[in-house]
This record gives structure tokens, C-alpha cells and sequence, in this order.
């Protein structure tokens, strides 16, 4: 149970206009794990990610998540199994005409019949698991902090209890300290909710405080899967730039 | 996977024991918290709950779970759980421990009585009106210094406004008043049919086509197109900060945004009305023809006497008020942009609505003031 492979990805290939950005690109995530995935700009991290959610379709390639190879799905196997992810958007891309609490049941109140008292419930509970205060509930996300909104977006990723998660680059534009808490946040709810979480980041404090393993991309591929004591020994050139560079 | 409602649990009466079963998440959450809370309210004393058979949990299974044994607890009915696995028990304790986050109300709103609305509403409406003030007093004085400094007309970006505002719209505009032309035509000939007073089509259709319908066609058609656009790309900006960023460079959003925009619009205007018009007078000759039998020539040669280029230049005085009518109320309307996406389609809407309306307003104002100078 604890080793089982819930994405797997061979041979993923990208090219945009006559560029690629990935030529073979193979990497598993482990069901349970923080997974970061880093790299130079440019190189494809959030390609990746979005190759993943089905966003993009990739040139090339093969991506397994829970074992069903994502290219195959029917329209209905496809919703059914975004409903089991949650993504956290690098600008937070809360829905801007509605309150946070809103914004949470959204998906709630589209995929289910719960009652609203009942479902208001579960968002008011989500907003306290990200550690938003609750007056915030009722506030929209224009009237939030960077990292408030931040830990909002992260609310609504969770609306569904999904199984898997994906952050992009979710400390970048935090203050240290809110950064630090975000950390604290994503090993939290790990914990607690028994996620699987992909992340992309820049952050050498988050990637050493709140990663099991980090994916390197470069060259268009993956160069190495590593925890970081392991990643930062590392004499790839590219690799050993990256972390003299930070 | 739904799971039908009725399998989520089981009561086993003889020994007051509710067997969780299957999946308890979000997806299959429907009325089962309702359910619980009948079942604890039918029974009496003590509960057992059982969670041998429960394949999964979530937060939304956790907390309706959480909220039937606080729901017990409060008619004083003890419950206890049984067999529930550690992870499950995690979560159940996980949400009470944010119990109080909950049941969080927002804090109430004090509602205004009418008076306090109607104040509410006219000190709006006052600074709006301020605004857009302010907004013309700046653009004067940008005006007049750039007039100084020809750096300052921005000379490219009013051509690209030229070209989108108006090199782009006369397809549409072409169309929009041949039809208007052959309708005008077709409507009067009828009744000057009946008099056999076919030849006075042309001079009808030239007076109104030159003095109302080729300025107002051309108008409403750059009040859709041009003012919309102007609000919403400024309004985007201003929501990405661009905005602000010029600003802070010490630059002005008015010199660079707003000021080519109104020039563009105020030099292409009258070329518009008189692309327009000449469509609509086809359209007249067109129908005039095929209807009235009235020659192409005659009817050229009628209007040039009887309408002539006075009428014509009194249609065109007014492209400099109706231009800068709408390249202000869509520049406007787009600084007042906030930063959500509701705000951009509303102000978008709010842009062509408040220009049509003072288009009307301005094109009653030309009648009334052609009409005191007898023209």
C-alpha cells in the first residue's frame, strides 16, 4: 500500500511551435508522498503538472494516474477522476465574483446535493484546516493578502477531498514567515487527509522542510529523483548549478 | 462510484448499533447527516456506531459523523464508537477540534433605510460625475501641452486607434447603412407613391440620411464596438496594475491611454459619416429604382440640388461632440474597472449604455440648436 504508484509517466514528449520543451520525460509519484518537481525557468515544470490535469495534451507519451492511462478515459471516467485531484494555481485564480466560502462549495454544491447548511459546514471546515481566519469566509478574494488567498485557493483544491494534490510554486510571493507556515501547512494536511502531493517550487526552505523527494527537470528530462541531501550531492552540471545558484 | 443512499448504514435495533458502511465521502454525502440525526432522535438512550464495514472516510463523512454525535450528546443520548481504524479516528478528531470554526456567521449588516440609500446613490452618482470631470479637465490640459510638443499626440498609437476604431468598421458600417438607406426608401415610397410624388424620394432620403440617420448609425455602431473595447481594455489593465505601473513611473494613464483614443476617434469620425452616408444614399438609389423607377441620375441630381452639402456638413458638425462622447465614456468606464471579473462586463455594459444615451441626448441638442439658428 505504501509504495503503490498512483502517477506514472513514460516517455512524455511536448513540442510547442518547433520547440521542445520535453523530450522523454519518465517520473513516478508514490502514493503518500511530496513529490517537488524543479528546474530551471523554461524548463517545463508546469507543463508537466499540466500534462498531468489533462489540460494539455502532450505530444507524446504515456501518463497513468491511479493506474488508468489518462489518454483512454471516457468523458465520464475523465470527470470522475478530476473530482479525486485538486490543483492549487501558481496566481490562486480564485473564482473573483464570489466570497471564499463561495468559492469553496462551488464544487461542492456542482457535483453534489448536499445541503447547503451541511455544506457550508464542510467549507467552514476547510477554511479552518488552512489556518484562514474565519472572517475571512465571507470576504472576496480581492479583499485577501497574497498569502491569505493563497491558503484559500489551497481550500478550494481541497473542496473535494481529493486524494491527490498539485501546487504550483505555492510559497513563491509569500513573505519567509508565511512561507514557513505554508510548509507547515502542506505537511499537515499530508497528515491529515492522507494526501499525495505534487508540488512545483523554487523554494529551498520549502524543498528541504516539506519534500520526501524532488524531481529535477532539465534538458527535457528528468534528471534525477532524489531526496534533497541526496539531490544536492548531485555532480550533474546542471543540477549542481541550480543549488550554487540559490 | 455513487453508492445508493440507503447503503451508507444499517440499524440494528436489537442492539441499538448503526453499522457505517461502504463510502463515506463527499460524493455520496447526500442528506446522510439529516438521516443520522432522525435515527438519533427515534432512538432512546445510548448508541452504539459501528465502523467496521466503512470502506473510506473523508472530512465530509467525518463531519457529518461528528455533528450527529454532538447532535446526541446535546439531547443527552451517550454514543459510543466502535471499531472505527486509526485514520478514520484521526480524522473524526481533526474536525472536532475545529468545532468552533463551524457554525461562523457573518456579521450581520445593519440595512440603510430609504433615506440613507437615496444619499448612498446621489453621493455616488455626484463623484462619478466628479470624476469624469476631472477626467476631461486632465485630458484638456494634456491636450494643450501636447499641442506644444508633438512627442506628447503619441502620433502611432492614434493611428492604431484610427485603424481599429475606424478602418476596421466600415465593412459593417457600409452594410448597416445600405440597409438603412433601401428601408428609408422603401417606407416613404409607398406613401409618396400614392401622390405620384416619386421624384421627391431623393430629396427625403437625402435630408434624412444626411442630417439624422448616417451621424446616428455611425454612432451607435462605434458606441458598440469602439467604447466597448475601450472599457475593457482598460479595464484589464487596470486590474493587472499596468495602470498603476504607469503611474508610478511618473507617466500619465490619460496622456498615454485615454488622449490617443479621443483624438483617433475624433479624426476618424466624420470620415465614418460620411462613409456612411454615402452607402445610405446608395441604398435610397438602389431602392428608388427598383421601386419608384426613379433613374440613378435623377435621383444624383435631385439631391445635389435640393439637399446639397449644407444639409450633408450639418450632419457632419456633429462627429466631433459624438466621438468624444463615446471615447471619454469608454476610457471612463474602464478606469472605474475593480478588480473582479464581474466588474469589467458590467462597466462594459454600463460603457455602451451611457454613451447611446448621451448620443441621443447630443443629437437632441444639435435639433434644437439647428432649429433656433434656422438651418
Amino acid at each position: 500500500m505504501e509504495d503503490e504508484i498512483i502517477i506514472d509517466i513514460s516517455g512524455l514528449q511536448n513540442c510547442f511551435q518547433g520547440q521542445w520543451v520535453h523530450k522523454d520525460v519518465n517520473l513516478q509519484v508514490r502514493r503518500g508522498e511530496i513529490l517537488a518537481i524543479i528546474g530551471g525557468s523554461g524548463s517545463g515544470k508546469t507543463t508537466i503538472i499540466r500534462s498531468i490535469l489533462m489540460l494539455l495534451k502532450p505530444t507524446a507519451g504515456r501518463i497513468k494516474v491511479f493506474g488508468k492511462d489518462i489518454d483512454e478515459l471516457s468523458n465520464e471516467e475523465a470527470d470522475a477522476l478530476r473530482r479525486r485531484w485538486g490543483m492549487l494555481f501558481q496566481h490562486s485564480a480564485l473564482f473573483s465574483s464570489m466570497t471564499v466560502l463561495e468559492n469553496i462549495m462551488f464544487p461542492m454544491i456542482e457535483f453534489t446535493h448536499l445541503d447547503k447548511s451541511f455544506a457550508k459546514e464542510l467549507a467552514l471546515l476547510k477554511i479552518a484546516l488552512v489556518g484562514l481566519p474565519e472572517e475571512s469566509a465571507y470576504k472576496y478574494p480581492s479583499e485577501l493578502s497574497g498569502g491569505m488567498q493563497r491558503r484559500a485557493a489551497a481550500a478550494r483544491a481541497l473542496a473535494m477531498d481529493p486524494e491527490l494534490l498539485f501546487l504550483d510554486e505555492p510559497t513563491t510571493g509569500l513573505d519567509p514567515r508565511g512561507a514557513r507556515k505554508f510548509d507547515e501547512l502542506i505537511l499537515f494536511l499530508r497528515d491529515a487527509l492522507n494526501l499525495t502531493i505534487v508540488m512545483v517550487s523554487h523554494d529551498l526552505e520549502s524543498l528541504k522542510k516539506a519534500t520526501d523527494r524532488i524531481a529535477f527537470v532539465g534538458e527535457g528530462e528528468i534528471l534525477a529523483v532524489d531526496p534533497i541531501e541526496k539531490l544536492m550531492k548531485n555532480d550533474h552540471p546542471m543540477i549542481a548549478e541550480y543549488f550554487s545558484t540559490l | 462510484m455513487p453508492d445508493n443512499m440507503s447503503s451508507l448504514f444499517e440499524f440494528d435495533q436489537s442492539a441499538r448499533e448503526i453499522r457505517c458502511i461502504g463510502n463515506w465521502t463527499v460524493l455520496n454525502m447526500d442528506g446522510l447527516a439529516a438521516k443520522l440525526i432522525e435515527l438519533i432522535n427515534c432512538t432512546e438512550e445510548s448508541l452504539n456506531i459501528n465502523g467496521k464495514e466503512l470502506k473510506a472516510m473523508d472530512s465530509a463523512g467525518a463531519l457529518a459523523l461528528h455533528n450527529a454525535i454532538t447532535h446526541s450528546e446535546s439531547v443527552n443520548k451517550a454514543v459510543s464508537l466502535h471499531s472505527f481504524n486509526k485514520q478514520q479516528n484521526a480524522m473524526l478528531k481533526l474536525v472536532k477540534e475545529q468545532e468552533e470554526h463551524l457554525h461562523y456567521e457573518p456579521p450581520k449588516q445593519t440595512k440603510d433605510n430609504i433615506f440613507a440609500l437615496i444619499g448612498k446613490e446621489t453621493i455616488s452618482k455626484l463623484l462619478q460625475a466628479d470624476g469624469l470631470i476631472i477626467l476631461v479637465g486632465e485630458l484638456s490640459s494634456k491636450l494643450f501641452i501636447a499641442f506644444g510638443q508633438w512627442r506628447k499626440l503619441h502620433v502611432p498609437s492614434v493611428v492604431s486607434n484610427i485603424f481599429t476604431a475606424g478602418i476596421q468598421a466600415l465593412p459593417i458600417l457600409a452594410l448597416l447603412s445600405f440597409l438603412i438607406g433601401v428601408v428609408l426608401a422603401y417606407q416613404m415610397g409607398i406613401q409618396l407613391q400614392t401622390y405620384g410624388a416619386n421624384i421627391y424620394i431623393a430629396y427625403l432620403c437625402g435630408i434624412a440620411n444626411f442630417r439624422e440617420f448616417g451621424p446616428l448609425i455611425t454612432a451607435i455602431i462605434v458606441a458598440g464596438r469602439t467604447s466597448s473595447a475601450y472599457t475593457a481594455q482598460l479595464g484589464s489593465m487596470k486590474i493587472n496594475e499596468e495602470v498603476d505601473a504607469l503611474r508610478t513611473m511618473g507617466l500619465s494613464p490619460v496622456e498615454l491611454l485615454v488622449m490617443p483614443k479621443v483624438i483617433g476617434l475624433t479624426l476618424v469620425f466624420p470620415l465614418l459619416i460620411f462613409w456612411a452616408d454615402s452607402f445610405a444614399i446608395f441604398g435610397s438609389m438602389f431602392m428608388s429604382k427598383f421601386m419608384l423607377e426613379v433613374s440613378y441620375v435623377d435621383f444624383l441630381a435631385r439631391i445635389k440640388s435640393s439637399v446639397g452639402v449644407k444639409h450633408m456638413l450639418l450632419g457632419l458638425y456633429k462627429a466631433p461632440a459624438f466621438a468624444i462622447l463615446i471615447a471619454l465614456v469608454g476610457c471612463f468606464q474602464g478606469f472605474r474597472v475593480e478588480s473582479n471579473a464581474d466588474s469589467i462586463g458590467s462597466q462594459t455594459t454600463r460603457s455602451v449604455v451611457q454613451a447611446l444615451f448621451l448620443i441621443i441626448i447630443a443629437d437632441a441638442v444639435f435639433s434644437i440648436v439647428y432649429s433656433w439658428l434656422d438651418l
